[in-house]
């Protein structure tokens, strides 16, 4: 199995390469060099310079040094959407990563038309995520949803999911969760096929409960897999926005307004853009705190030797 | 400051993948006008009335950009910051002053002048309305009001008399004889409207009203209008909707909802999920609505001639006003073809252009003397549309204008969703509003 996330050892050649090896080397590297420069380190830098600015948009940046950050310990708004990003990571993820990881063991083992289930788990996400939105919605609808028509027959009142406050976000999760399970799912596929079947021969001669197998072997061997599920889905979790935006817009009450949502409100409603650019750079530190947190806390417990 | 604001752009460019795309401007051959507007209901007119403008200029093409109110000032304001906004496109008073006092827009007061474009065609305050410190940034496009539009058949079923429509009366206590009206025209399933007792607010099959805005315009507005309340301390002024004549109209609005069980339930309306006023009224699930002259050819599109018509607006406390409005044709400061796009703008003020608009229904137009046109347009569709004039007088004040106006539009939205649900009180959510649209 590949190492995922650390580079490999560096070749210990006492020979210095030939300037024009290095020369082809960086010549080669060179559009890919430019594209992550040009998109990924000019706009974050950008967004660091930006953040220190008031900019409506329309005139003339103005400099205003860490005033941003400063409004930010007052801002109720953003202070909350904060909070809404942990709530929305948090039932998003486990619920995501469990499921993805049953199913996963499910359509590992040999079952009839295993390929044809694999490909329809994958396949939201595939789709477009603002299309799916607009049909969750007319799902969710209070009074004409396909899912309240649904617990009528039951004669069960369904909920106003998408505008009471208390549901909204639950709903926007569960709607992530069926959208990105499949995908999650690959990778934990991908990683179940790399486990050595020799080492489940061996804890069937041993007489080891299917419980134990999976404790023992398959949840410690999958380590890596999950390493980088982890790691993937919670950058992309905390970064949510289209499902948001289409259906729910932020609301009820901001119950649903996620940091990245606060900041597309910030720039592009209330023309706040440095002070958005400052939320973005708050959402970044987060993000890179729990990231480099995550790589810590696996690096230690995480075998890529199967053999 | 030159050098952040290049920065600031090129940030801008590389976020938005619109603004890598080229804008082709050749200055030797036919030129593409880029014309941005929001409303599906206006695009029939606006494209007969670009085929009039290529009639007489044939190498001016108009390419239509049109986005939902919802998505429209968010993709405008960040094309302005990519300097690649649409050369010409609609404007609404409550952006206006950000705009003009930002620099976005192009001063046309000198091509009024040299063309000979009489202003005097045009309603005095709804030319003016479109002046910034001397400088006139648009030529009127149109005026709207809100009035009440009914189904015939409700009121029928209900036994009654349309005739009595246009002298309905509300106020905070008891709700009147408009509350009378709406309490009847809601409708339980077992046929039980809401003055019986045995009407079940849990099972309506017909609401008396539906309210739904993404402003308050074709909601609280209204109320708010007719009890005393002027929303702002005064026009470009502070909002003060927590003023005690407002707050009460909130309050009644909230009791539509809640104790009388009359509209369209909050669940349903609240933006941004909820639908138009219309979008309710046209299968049948609410009777009434107050809605806009700019939605006429929507009731007309989906409703059967005959079934429905236009009354005044009920009266309140102090009266029967509204909020009325225009939209302007306004050029982008930025454009390569200001010539042409001040050709575009000349003839879509005109009184040629405006009067297929008015022939085709499509909204009361900018130029005063077309007025009846439209309104013939509608007699000829057996709707009498003299609702909508009669709400322009009277107490009828202009659409709030403000810096403030986006912070405002944001936080109405928030807190009065919660009061419509019957979650909040309306003194407070008046208050939280007023607090954070004029802390800007």
């Amino acid at each position: 199995m590949p190492n995922l996330l650390e580079t490999a050892p560096r070749p210990r050649s006492r020979q210095r390469p030939r300037p024009r090896a290095i020369l082809e080397a960086y010549a080669m590297l060179a559009p890919s060099l430019l594209g992550f420069a040009v998109f990924l380190i000019a706009p974050i830098v950008i967004v660091v310079l930006l953040s220190f600015y008031d900019w409506n948009l329309l005139s003339d940046p103005e400099f205003i040094g860490l005033e941003n950050y400063r409004e930010l310990a007052g801002d109720e708004r953003a202070l909350k959407s904060i909070g809404n990003t942990f709530y929305y990571v948090l039932l998003n993820i486990p619920a995501q990563t469990v499921l993805a990881l049953l199913l996963a063991l499910a359509l590992n083992a040999k079952i009839k038309a295993r390929n044809a289930f694999r490909v329809l788990y994958v396949l939201p996400w595939m789709a477009m995520p603002v299309a799916l939105g607009v049909i969750w919605r007319w799902v969710f609808d209070p009074q004409y949803g396909a899912l309240n028509r649904f617990l009528d027959l039951f004669g069960i009142d369904g909920a106003a999911w998408l505008t009471d406050s208390t549901w909204a976000m639950p709903v926007i999760a569960s709607v992530n969760v069926w959208q990105y399970t499949g995908y999650t799912m690959l990778f934990f596929l991908a990683g179940l096929q790399a486990i050595p079947a020799q080492l489940y021969e061996a804890a069937d001669v041993d007489g080891a409960s299917p419980l134990h197998r999976f404790f023992a072997i398959t949840l410690p061997l999958l380590r890596p897999a999950m390493l980088f599920v982890l790691i993937t889905s919670v950058i992309g979790s905390f970064q949510v926005f289209d499902t948001i935006h289409v259906m729910t817009a932020g609301g009820p009450a901001g119950s649903t307004a996620t940091l990245n949502y606060q900041i597309y409100l910030e720039s592009f409603t209330q023309r706040n853009a440095g002070y958005a650019a400052m939320l973005a750079v708050v959402l970044f530190a987060i993000i890179a705190l729990i990231t480099i947190a995550q790589a810590a806390f696996f690096r230690k417990r995480t075998t890529y030797d199967f053999s | 400051m030159n050098k952040t604001r290049t920065a600031a752009l090129a940030a801008l460019a590389l976020a938005l993948p619109a603004g890598l795309a080229a804008c082709g401007g050749d200055d030797d051959g036919p030129v593409t006008l880029r014309y941005a507007f929001w409303d599906d209901n206006q695009r029939p007119a606006i494209e007969a009335m670009i085929e009039a403008f290529n009639e007489d200029h044939p190498d001016i093409e108009v390419e239509l950009e049109q986005n939902p109110w919802e998505d429209y000032w968010a993709g405008l304001d960040s094309r302005f910051a990519a300097e690649e906004a649409p050369d010409v496109f609609w404007n609404h008073v409550s952006r206006f002053p950000t705009y003009a006092s930002n620099g976005v827009l192009l001063p046309i007061t000198d091509d009024i002048e040299a063309d000979g474009v009489d202003p005097s065609i045009y309603p005095e305050n709804l030319y003016d309305s479109w002046q910034y410190e001397d400088e006139q940034y648009g030529l009127p496009k149109d005026w709207d009001s809100i009035a009440l539009v009914y189904r015939l058949d409700a009121l029928e079923a209900a036994g009654i008399d349309p005739a009595t429509v246009n002298d309905l009366e509300w106020n905070p206590v008891d709700g009147g004889t408009y509350v009378e009206f709406l309490r009847k025209l809601t409708v339980d399933a077992d046929g039980d409207n809401a003055l019986s007792p045995d009407f079940d607010p849990e099972n309506v099959v017909q609401y008396g009203t539906a309210m739904s805005s993404n402003t308050g315009q074709t909601d609280w507005w209204n109320y708010a209008v007719q009890n005393g309340c002027s929303l702002q301390t005064e026009p470009w002024g502070d909002y003060a909707i927590d003023a005690p004549e407002c707050v009460e109209a909130i309050q009644f609005t909230a009791d539509l909802y809640n104790k009388w069980h009359v509209a369209v339930p909050a669940e349903s309306t609240n933006q941004p999920n909820g639908g138009v006023p219309g979008d309710y009224v046209v299968p049948g699930q609410a009777a009434t609505t107050l809605d806009g002259s700019w939605m006429l050819s929507f009731y007309r599109d989906g409703l059967e001639p005959g079934s429905w018509a236009v009354a005044d607006n009920p009266s309140g406390p102090v009266g029967s006003g509204t909020v009325i409005n225009g939209l302007s044709n306004a050029i982008y400061a930025g454009t390569e073809h200001p010539d042409e796009a001040w050709e575009l703008v000349k003839f879509l003020g005109s009184e040629e252009a405006q009067s297929i608009a008015t022939g085709m229904g499509s909204v009361w137009p900018g130029v005063a003397s077309l007025n009846q046109g439209f309104a013939d347009y509608w007699a000829g569709e057996g709707i009498d549309v003299t609702g909508f004039q009669t709400a322009a007088e009277g107490t009828t004040i202009g659409y709030p204008m403000s810096m403030n106006d986006a912070a405002f539009g944001t936080a109405a939205m928030d807190e009065f969703n919660q009061v419509w649900l019957g979650q909040k009180d309306a003194q407070e959510a008046a208050e939280a509003v007023v607090a954070l649209a004029n802390a800007e």
